[in-house]
């Protein structure tokens, strides 16, 4: 063979495979087959206590209604598989997973609009939760099923020892920040401890999320919701400014942050509280068990978020049932969307020690003290309830936590930064992210 | 450079078993690669061509691509942050390549030879290379305790330096990501190192020897030389491999604090695999393709040059 022949064929496979990496598709109507079982996927540790807490819930479905459900979990890269799933137009019929991922599962067209009239009980949803289910377009794109807040955890012995009260606002918490991180309340005689565990890691936006707590209690936002729907960027607002001041200076001025945050995404976050480096946390209600077991329940308390310049508002998060789109049983997939939300699906989802995936109940009817017997349960539900904010539903709400994590980690990681001229170029990159999305204010 | 062609030898009364052998059955080398290119066909070659198709297009897994043209391409090549990635992969290609490849050498001259002692060293100085790179971030996370209690501030503590903070602040993150690539890195340099040095003629040694020459004096001009190909072959891995530097980044900083140590391979994750836009992540992913052949290429025609 010669060089040209052997070009043009290398040319050849070339296009050709060119051609195979381009699809094209669309969403299509799939005929229905009211026998078909349910393939779900759940964004939990493959044989971890989440997939225990899904397959009980299935299970109980199934004996309720006679259908078939294949719970598969998975955690590692779930988005990117869901995507290859997409691909192949084989979507599962059922996803379970973060509240925050409505946008961008609208945005690819992969789950289909929810008709809240074929789900029953629908109407026992509690308001927060249902809203953070529609995008902005104002249609319902996904079912609650479980909700969560976020609370202040206290090393109780420590506070006790350096004599101080429970921090209602963020004049308080400083100063017991302080006073974990100078007066040794471990007694070690050394001066590692430190008086609030930060997770200021940009790894998945974790630095924002974080501070979402602090930003929105200070009256700050990362992005401002306009009378016709469209976006603008809010971080260097005088509101958003202080709170990020505040939070800035526990690290740089105060020092009650523990060292290494910058680089720390959650676990490494949960051991310092753990191991008592760290006297405080702001966290969801899915660490007590872990705590309970590492600590003893009887060494840290939960009390609600301190109250910043505007009030108490913590971050709300929760998972919904999403139905995706091409399923060939659209009439299980509203059925088991119903029961998740009933009564006996939030009983089932909330009971067991560890193996639970309703953090606290959607359903209005459900009170959570009737099964967790724990008073430490109702400030969750109580701060969920009075005082917690979901992540606006925009389509791509991703690149806003991270490029605002980015900032944030920077601003804790690099004390001469200057923390007016480093917000108004997040707005500006803000600003750019939503033009991007199609949402930006003119 | 210059082509020489060169006439084919005149047939010889070889007998026709030979000639077949020569010429004939030329699928048998193929069959023998066969089970490799398959695999490298399947996982490598058709997504390398996808990520081309993909990043001309807006990619929507379910909806259907929709064709962008270079739009992916003027908006990653416009951004400050690919900019900003990009300066940050040279450097530590730069700096890993440099430094692993001085640090594998001098480990090289000092383990070469044969006896049993000898080989245990150089398998336990191995180590670094064997273990995963998750592990390697996760131990080196730990040394970088940003506080006089963590192992490298005592270490430097020693000579009166620091408390530094190492992967947490940007001034020093990306040279702390770099000490530790190279801490991985220059074992397997020392080996390649090795292996060439195990090719280099002892008669020049005892020649220069002979000569009146220093150890210095032969390591200046019987070692290095013998070393060129292998330099050459090393420059190219290590310069590959600081290119597509990931995993200890991602693990140890995330592209934090500030930015100071993002690089292309975590850039490109954070568009494509974190925030979904997939079309931009791979036009990332072909610039950085396209910038690592001409690397090679260039390190290549150099040799040619240098050999012709």
């Amino acid at each position: 063979m010669s060089r040209s022949p052997k070009l043009i064929a290398a040319i050849a496979g070339m296009t050709a495979l060119l051609v195979a990496g381009c699809s094209t598709g669309g969403a299509e109507k799939v005929a229905q087959d009211p026998n078909a079982p349910l393939e779900l996927w759940a964004r939990t540790t493959p044989g971890g206590d989440g997939e225990k807490g899904m397959k009980k819930l299935a299970a109980a479905f199934e004996q309720a209604t006679g259908q078939k459900v294949e719970v598969t979990a998975i955690f590692d890269d779930f988005e990117t598989k869901l995507s290859q799933r997409a691909a192949q137009k084989d979507l599962p019929d059922i996803v379970m997973n973060d509240s925050s991922q409505l946008g961008t599962m609208v945005t690819q067209g992969i789950v289909r609009e929810v008709n809240l009239a074929a789900i029953k009980g629908s109407d026992q949803l509690l308001q927060p939760a249902l809203d953070a289910a529609k995008s902005g377009d104002g249609k319902t794109y996904g079912v609650p099923y479980s909700a969560q807040a976020a609370a202040l955890l206290i090393r109780k012995d420590w506070r006790q020892k350096v004599g101080q009260p429970v921090p209602t606002n963020w004049d308080q918490l400083a100063t017991l920040a302080k006073a974990f991180t100078t007066e040794d309340p471990d007694g070690n005689g050394k001066p590692d401890t430190y008086g609030l565990a930060v997770p200021g890691s940009t790894k998945r936006g974790y630095a924002s999320w974080y501070f979402s707590n602090f930003l929105w209690a200070g009256g700050g936002d990362f992005i401002a919701k306009q009378a016709d729907g469209s976006y603008k960027p809010a971080m260097s607002t005088p509101e958003s400014v202080a709170a990020t001041k505040w939070f800035r200076d526990l690290a740089c001025t105060s020092k009650v942050v523990q060292p290494g945050a910058a680089t720390m995404d959650t676990p490494p976050t949960n051991e310092t509280f753990e191991a008592g480096r760290t006297g405080m946390y702001v966290v969801g209600p899915y660490l007590l068990a872990r705590f309970d077991k590492a600590l003893g329940k009887d060494k840290y308390e939960v009390v609600p978020a301190p109250k910043g310049p505007k009030d108490a508002t913590v971050l709300a998060e929760g998972g919904s049932v999403y139905l995706m789109a091409g399923s060939a049983n659209e009439a299980a997939q509203d059925k088991f969307a119903s029961f998740a939300i009933s009564p006996e699906g939030q009983k089932i989802g909330m009971e067991g020690e560890k193996a639970f995936i309703v953090q606290l109940p959607v359903n209005k009817t459900v009170d959570i003290a009737t099964v967790r017997n724990d008073p430490r349960w109702k400030v969750y539900a109580d701060a969920y309830r009075d005082g917690s904010r979901y992540a606006p539903s925009i389509p791509n709400w991703t690149p806003v936590r991270q490029t605002t994590a980015d900032t944030i980690n920077a601003l804790i990681a690099d004390c001469g930064l200057d923390l007016n001229a480093e917000l108004t170029k997040l707005d500006q990159k803000l600003g750019e992210t939503l033009s991007q999305q199609g949402i930006g204010a003119s | 450079m210059t082509a020489s062609v060169k006439t084919p030898p005149p047939p010889t009364a070889s007998t026709g078993w030979t000639r077949r052998r020569r010429i004939g059955q030329w699928w048998v080398p193929w069959l023998f690669l066969a089970p490799a290119l398959i695999l490298f066909l399947y996982f490598k070659f058709i997504p390398m061509a996808q990520a081309v198709s993909m990043s001309v297009q807006e990619v929507r897994p379910y909806l259907g691509n929709t064709w962008v043209g270079a739009a992916n391409y003027a908006e990653i090549l416009t951004s400050e942050s690919f900019r900003s990635a990009t300066w940050n992969t040279i450097l530590l290609a730069i700096g890993q390549t440099g430094g692993s490849m001085a640090l594998g050498f001098g480990l090289a001259l000092l383990v070469e030879g044969q006896t049993r002692k000898l080989s245990f060293i150089r398998s336990a100085a191995f180590l670094p290379v064997v273990v995963p790179m998750a592990v390697v971030a996760e131990l080196w996370r730990i040394m970088y305790h940003p506080t006089s209690e963590g192992l490298m501030n005592q270490v430097i503590g020693l000579i009166g330096l620091g408390p530094s903070g190492f992967i947490n602040h940007p001034d020093t993150s990306l040279g702390s990501i770099m000490l530790t690539g190279i801490w991985r890195g220059a074992p397997y340099d020392m080996m390649i190192f090795l292996a060439g040095l195990a090719g280099i003629d002892r008669g020049l040694y005892e020649a220069a020897t002979v000569d009146g020459a220093s150890t210095k004096q032969r390591i200046l001009h019987v070692t290095l030389p013998g070393l060129r190909p292998v330099f050459a072959i090393l420059f190219v891995l290590a310069a590959v491999r600081g290119f597509r530097s990931f995993t200890e980044v991602f693990l140890l900083t995330n592209g934090g604090p500030n930015g100071s140590t993002e690089v292309v391979m975590t850039l490109i994750y954070k568009l494509g695999l974190e925030q979904n836009r997939l079309g931009v992540g791979s036009a990332g992913a072909v610039l950085l393709f396209v910038a690592t052949l001409v690397l090679t290429i260039c390190v290549q025609l150099l040799r040619r040059r240098r050999s012709a």
